[in-house]
């Protein structure tokens, strides 16, 4: 009971650290960084929507982490970690996709092209879609549970070549933050983008541990609910 | 959201409001207002956040619900089973 306690003291001081950065966040992008010379005030997009494909990184790594610990030893609570993390995974990744494209319209003065990281970060979204759609309308058995682990190592690969296509296959995609584009000139540009990476990162432990904890207790009352109709209670006829 | 350059002697090709033509635009290039580009992204990054979020909760609420039908059951059967029991008391 007293871990209880202390897991819930941890996880609202993270919610409330979480907030606190955000705010933060916000003041530098908004009201410290200098507007960018070439594209204007568009370039403001960049302090969140690169955070956000590190959180899709994070959460794409839990999906991964879990997976593999699920299919060492299966258990509801690696399952639950392995889910969530491919959740955070496609809501990132959506946002990514979505700021992105708006940078592109003025940047590039186009939404999409078939960019080397653009087509990755595409392709794996889409993986994590897979993994979404197959755990919510394939059941919650050992084997969709196994099958669906197996995507999220499989996901994984993808992780890496996303990071380094713009290396290896060049493409429009910028590389400021590699360094290989010369990197942010205003120390205030560095400070809005470290503070969005903190934000960023905080919440998407936020989420994964809020999810996690919400399917493991859905997976603890399927577990009771199975219990209590072995038992001759049945709570989905009584109900 | 975006303006484009339309090329001199356009409106000469409308007719009552419809399109009579379609010309090419010389030099045009779509602009897209870099206020509004940034505005549109901030708002999509907090309502996937919200939407997702809203999500989590309805499952929770799902959860719940599913928590409150299960202990009306075990609570009816366990008072079922202290009558049976207390009846049984009663009949020696």
């Amino acid at each position: 009971m007293a871990r209880v306690r202390t897991a819930d003291g941890v996880f609202y001081a993270l919610l409330a650290l979480t907030a606190a950065t955000f705010i933060g966040e916000i003041f530098f992008v908004f009201l410290r960084t200098p507007i960018e010379a070439r594209m204007g005030i568009v370039q403001k997009i960049f302090y969140f929507h690169v955070p956000s494909a590190y959180a899709m990184y994070l959460g794409a790594t839990a999906c991964f982490l879990g997976s593999t610990a699920y299919l060492v030893r299966p258990t509801d609570a690696r399952d639950a970690f392995a889910r969530a993390g491919a959740e955070t995974a496609v809501v990132f990744g959506a946002i990514v996709l979505t700021t992105g494209p708006l940078w592109g319209a003025k940047a590039w003065g186009t939404f999409w092209t078939w960019d080397p990281r653009l087509t990755t970060a595409l392709l794996s979204l889409l993986i994590y879609v897979a993994y979404v759609v197959l755990r919510s309308f394939a059941g919650d058995g050992s084997a969709e549970r196994a099958g669906s682990a197996a995507l999220g190592v499989l996901g994984a690969a993808n992780l890496p070549i996303i990071h380094f296509s713009v290396q290896k296959w060049g493409g429009q995609h910028p590389t400021v933050i590699t360094g290989k584009g010369g990197g942010l000139q205003d120390p205030n540009m560095k400070l809005a983008l470290a503070v969005g990476f903190l934000a960023f990162t905080l919440l998407a432990i936020l989420l994964v541990w809020a999810r996690t904890r919400v399917e493991l207790a859905r997976s603890r009352l399927r577990r009771a609910e199975e219990d209590a109709i072995d038992l001759g209670l049945d709570p989905r006829t009584e109900a | 959201m975006k303006e484009v350059q339309v090329a001199p002697g356009a409106a000469s090709s409308t007719s009552g409001g419809r399109e009579t033509t379609f010309q090419a635009v010389q030099g045009g290039q779509e602009h897209y207002s870099g206020e509004i580009l940034l505005v549109t992204a901030y708002a999509a990054l907090w309502a996937l956040l919200l939407l997702w979020v809203a999500l989590i909760w309805r499952k929770q609420g799902d959860v719940n619900t599913r928590l409150v039908d299960l202990e009306r059951v075990i609570d009816k059967a366990a008072a079922e089973k202290q009558a049976a029991s207390a009846q049984k008391g009663a009949g020696r």
